[in-house]
């Protein structure tokens, strides 16, 4: 039964285009079986995690850490307290990301756009800058945003903000983090859409001129509804970046004030004098995790092809 | 009326401190109504000086105007144009009426319905009104290639531009198309400006054909006059298929005398050589007559072998060698000395029989050897005989 | 076709056309431009003014000009904060910026560097840093490499596998910092619970002989599904005719990739070492998150923690910012031939 399966297989295989870069019958079996033990490579750490969130604090000891817990050692305590923790960091996080993305993505597309209608020369000096910013460690620019931050009295210049129902004082500092994270998202993004502009037929531009478009028109008109795939790419891979980072939390935020995004809250979770509670950082770290888990789930596709689309 | 005209019509690129002359002082009527094909071989400037009149491309020298109006420093969409280009260009997230209906809703203050009006008139006359919601994705390539006439025409410029249009159809249908917009623009009457690098729809589609090399401009002339009366050898060469066989020879007295073969010109074909001194023979393969190997011995014969003979139907492409040139025929095209002569499709000639080749001296070009200008062109007189038999 | 039909057709529709273009002419008045110009100046050569009007109207049909609106703002925001800041951190290594106090801009020297080359921690984070560096990109390569060749082969479940390989590159540092702090831990982690069975039990995250390889491995564990995905991407964009050809030359397939196929993968490798170069210079999150603290364990300690430590926990930041601009132009060695080949290869 199984061998006429291989057999078939392995004649389709020969009748197939690609004939030459599938493997071929019982190679295919090892073929699957490497790329499964490889699967378990990248899930492992995972799983453990997820199984381990759900044990109690004798399950986490007695229990062998990938296998879930027993009858006795299973618990939501963790989730629970994880969440109770991890909440306000939960909405600050979103609060600070989605701007911050969208904004990013924004002038990412208009300042790629601009640079395609100068000359090729024109552009080199100023696109240059764009991609060396792409590679800035933020250690090299952190001392002076701190400094830059303390001497702009956010908070106080936006006092009449905070009358505003759902708007506190502390998100000033989430503002302060939104204007930081996009603009240093803007060289990637710039880089990301102007590789796909540069792509992008330069004939049909030339049509839209001569059909009297502008360039904003040929912006908003053209450029822009056909710019949907490198968006999609765009927005997750800003979303993952923003959501995950740390350093400029730390420096900017500091401790674990009420404006702090969930990665900080997530840093000191579970440690204490006693020794670490694995239990609950794990269920903190699912938590955390679980915008750009489901982000990936379910554009992960969209996102390899809008990577192949530029490469 | 639209009168489109060029004045020494320049264009040079800055390639890292060296000028490239991508035009070269091209001058230019196109009459009301004609239908001009620039052509000429890949990266001869043809698209350039069609890009220029578009105003996609700067004019580093020189005018280009319409009507006696100098159109050079107007942005492309206040020149009254329109353009039809290689891929078609069309905006893949419109349907074809969006497409069509841009180019009206950006340079004019027409109404929504005028613009629906218009753009259903155009896509009647192309016959793709049942095509209008779809998008581009969803369309052939002819009728992409429709839809992109239909973009042109709905927005009645005074003249079109068409940048090959139909290289990317395969070949029946390019032949129908080139009646269809041949047709097309004779109904419409607008100046027209088409590129092709295609010399067989150059011939068949231009009212008068503008010839390019590397920059220059060639020759302007009917499709016949280009034909018969080539202005220089790159144009004798260009035009025809197969082209035009050419041999170096030197003038000697009164005859020309070629590697292999000497060649005695008469007193009023001599007198049109003056001092050249290298002159280069040029015969179509059509002139070119195989005859009898036992009455061929005029002073214009040459005994030759056969050396690969291409039937292509109506016709069979005859390839032949001068008798002892043994090396003639190489695999390495540039290196191989044959000569090709057309005759009829019913003859029937094989490989390494020999064959006399005639070259009728009221049939041959000659060029100076040196510029390629054209000193001798062939004589015309027995076109009007062959009239009235028709 | 139905010819007669059509000649009709189109003569009808041609003096429709003509109409529509009388009409046109006859609303704008104007008889050199019938289409609306921008801003309603046509010029001719002729009747164009002289100086000072031609330079505006070339100014404003200037594409670059035109262009400024839409990069100038971005560029502004992101050059303030790029290299402004860069700018203003070098100041600020030239001074002796300690504590509380503003920075002193009137005595800059280069104190700071010379004592940074003269310390040991440096030296000591500054190794770290290129070792994690180029194990972390050689090792992202290759295992994406390896992996994009086999799931390039397969028919069935590519896009399964594709994210499955791809979810780690999803997760925050913080969060790869716990999970794998788990898989590490020294009494009850997978990793030990599995070697135990050897009789081993190596302390991976205190021990500073393996401390850096065991933060090698979870880093590489969390960005080598990308590089996996730029290069599944590179093959799939390889014609099918180049594998065939390559076949009937008589090539093994080994061969076949080494010769044919991988040398095109170039653009794949610039473009996935783009993404893990950023991802390398932030594994300070990874660091702090997994120690909890701004030092990291002896072993594991590199020019990002080192500065963040110098700068925040012992308020020495002009100090920092010294290490920072070190760290600045090790990613400029990184940036600049980047830069140059892709000027070369026309790419940029």
């Amino acid at each position: 039964m199984s061998q006429e399966t291989v057999t078939a297989d392995a004649t389709d295989g020969e009748s197939s285009t690609s004939d030459l870069r599938d493997a071929i019958g019982g190679k295919r079996i090892l073929l699957y079986a490497v790329l499964a033990l490889i699967a378990v490579y990248f899930l492992i750490p995972l799983e453990a995690g997820l199984v381990t969130s759900f044990k109690t604090n004798e399950a986490v000891i007695n229990t062998a850490p990938y296998l879930p817990p027993g009858p006795d050692g299973f618990t939501l305590q963790n989730w629970a307290e994880a969440l109770d923790t991890l909440s306000s960091g939960l909405v600050n996080s979103l609060v600070m990301t989605i701007p911050a993305t969208v904004l990013g993505a924004l002038f990412g597309s208009l300042a790629a756009y601009g640079l395609t209608q100068i000359s090729w020369k024109g552009q080199i000096p100023i696109f240059a800058l764009f991609v060396a910013g792409v590679f800035i460690p933020y250690q090299a620019v952190l001392v002076p945003l701190s400094q830059f931050w303390s001497m702009i009295p956010l908070e106080t210049a936006l006092s009449p903000l905070w009358a505003l129902p759902l708007l506190e004082p502390y998100h000033a500092d989430l503002i302060e983090l939104i204007v930081t994270h996009t603009a240093y998202g803007i060289p990637i993004s710039t880089v990301l859409f102007r590789g796909y502009y540069m792509g992008l037929s330069d004939e049909m531009v030339e049509a839209a001129r001569l059909d009297g478009a502008g360039v904003f028109e040929i912006y908003r008109r053209i450029v822009l509804p056909l710019s949907g795939p490198m968006f999609a790419v765009v927005l997750i891979y800003q979303f993952t970046q923003i959501w995950n980072e740390l350093l400029f939390a730390l420096i900017l935020v500091g401790g674990t004030g009420p404006s702090a995004p969930v990665t900080l809250s997530l840093v000191g979770l579970g440690t204490s004098l006693e020794g670490v509670d694995f239990g609950l950082r794990m269920a903190g770290a699912f938590l955390t995790a679980l915008p750009t888990l489901l982000v990936f789930i379910i554009f992960g596709d969209q996102f390899a092809q809008g990577v192949a689309g530029r490469t | 009326m639209a009168e489109l005209s060029l004045d020494g019509v320049t264009k040079r690129f800055d390639d890292g401190g060296n000028d490239i002359i991508a035009v070269d002082e091209a001058s230019l009527e196109i009459d009301d109504g004609e239908f001009l094909v620039l052509v000429g071989p890949s990266g001869c400037g043809k698209s350039t000086t069609l890009r220029m009149i578009a105003g996609l491309e700067s004019v580093s020298s020189g005018t280009i105007s319409l009507d006696g109006t100098v159109i050079d420093d107007r942005q492309p969409a206040d020149r009254d144009i329109a353009m039809v280009f290689q891929s078609y260009a069309l905006y893949p997230h419109m349907t074809v009426r969006e497409n069509m209906s841009f180019g009206l809703e950006e340079s004019t203050e027409m109404s929504d319905d005028e613009i629906r009006d218009q753009v259903e008139s155009a896509a009647e006359m192309m016959g793709i009104e049942q095509l209008l919601d779809r998008t581009p994705s969803e369309l052939s390539g002819g009728q992409q290639q429709r839809v992109a006439l239909g973009r042109a025409i709905v927005r009645s410029p005074a003249v079109f531009l068409m940048d090959e249009p139909l290289s990317n159809l395969d070949a029946k249908l390019r032949s129908q198309m080139r009646t269809e917009l041949q047709r097309m623009q004779e109904d419409l009457g607008v100046t027209t400006v088409y590129v092709t690098h295609d010399q067989t729809e150059a011939m068949t589609m231009g009212d008068r054909i503008a010839i390019l090399d590397d920059g220059r401009l060639q020759q302007v002339a009917t499709p016949l006059e280009a034909y018969h009366e080539p202005a220089n050898r790159f144009v004798a060469g260009f035009i025809g298929e197969p082209s035009m066989n050419f041999f170096e020879t030197t003038v000697e007295d009164e005859r020309l005398v070629g590697e292999n073969f000497d060649y005695p010109l008469s007193e009023e074909t001599r007198a049109d050589l003056g001092d050249a001194t290298d002159v280069t023979l040029g015969v179509r393969p059509e002139d070119i007559e195989l005859v009898d190997t036992n009455e061929g011995d005029g002073e214009h014969d040459f005994r030759t072998v056969v050396d690969v003979v291409e039937p292509v139907g109506s016709g069979n492409n005859v390839y032949l060698a001068f008798e002892g040139d043994e090396s003639a025929s190489e695999l390495d095209m540039d290196e191989s000395r044959t000569f090709v002569a057309t005759i009829g499709g019913l003859r029937r000639i094989e490989a390494g029989q020999p064959a006399i080749a005639r070259l009728p001296e009221d049939a041959i070009h000659l060029f100076d050897g040196e510029t390629g200008e054209a000193l001798h062109n062939r004589n015309l007189d027995d076109t009007e005989t062959i009239e009235p038999q028709l | 076709m139905p010819s007669p039909d059509r000649t009709d057709v189109g003569r009808s529709i041609r003096s429709r056309l003509s109409d529509l273009r009388t009409r046109l002419v006859g609303d704008t008045g104007d008889d050199e431009s019938p289409v609306r110009t921008d801003g309603g100046a046509t010029v001719s050569r002729g009747s164009a003014g002289t100086g000072l009007s031609d330079r505006l109207r070339s100014l404003r049909n200037s594409r670059f000009v035109g262009s400024l609106p839409f990069w100038l703002p971005p560029f502004l925001l992101m050059g303030l904060f790029v290299y402004g800041a860069i700018g203003w951190n070098f100041l600020i290594s030239l001074t002796d910026m300690e504590g509380f106090g503003d920075p002193d801009y009137s005595a800059l020297d280069f104190q700071q560097y010379a004592e940074l080359f003269g310390s040991e921690a440096f030296i000591n984070a500054a190794r770290n840093t290129f070792v994690l560096l180029v194990a972390f990109t050689v090792l992202c390569l290759v295992l994406g490499l390896v992996l994009a060749i086999l799931l390039d082969r397969t028919l069935r479940l590519q896009n399964t596998f594709r994210l499955v390989y791809l979810l780690p590159f999803s997760l925050s540092f913080v969060v790869t910092a716990q999970l794998w702090a788990w898989m590490y831990d020294i009494d009850n982690g997978i990793i030990n619970s599995v070697l135990s069975l050897g009789g081993l039990r190596p302390d991976w995250i205190g021990n500073p002989q393996l401390v850096l390889g065991a933060v090698i491995f979870a880093l590489v564990w969390q960005f080598s599904g990308y590089a996996m995905v730029v290069f599944l991407a590179g093959l799939q964009a390889i014609p099918d005719e180049h594998f065939e050809a390559a076949r009937i030359d008589g090539a093994s397939t080994i061969t076949m990739y080494w010769r044919v196929i991988i040398p095109q993968l170039r653009g794949s490798v610039i473009s996935a070492l783009v993404v893990l170069m950023i991802g390398a210079l932030k594994a300070f999150d990874f660091l702090y998150a997994l120690f909890g603290q701004y030092r990291p364990a002896a072993g594991a300690d590199i020019l990002a923690t080192l500065m963040v430590r110098e700068a925040y926990s012992n308020q020495h930041w002009a100090y920092g910012s010294a290490i920072a601009i070190v760290l600045y132009v090790l990613a400029l060695l990184v940036v600049i031939p980047y830069l140059y080949s892709q000027y070369r290869r026309g790419a940029l």
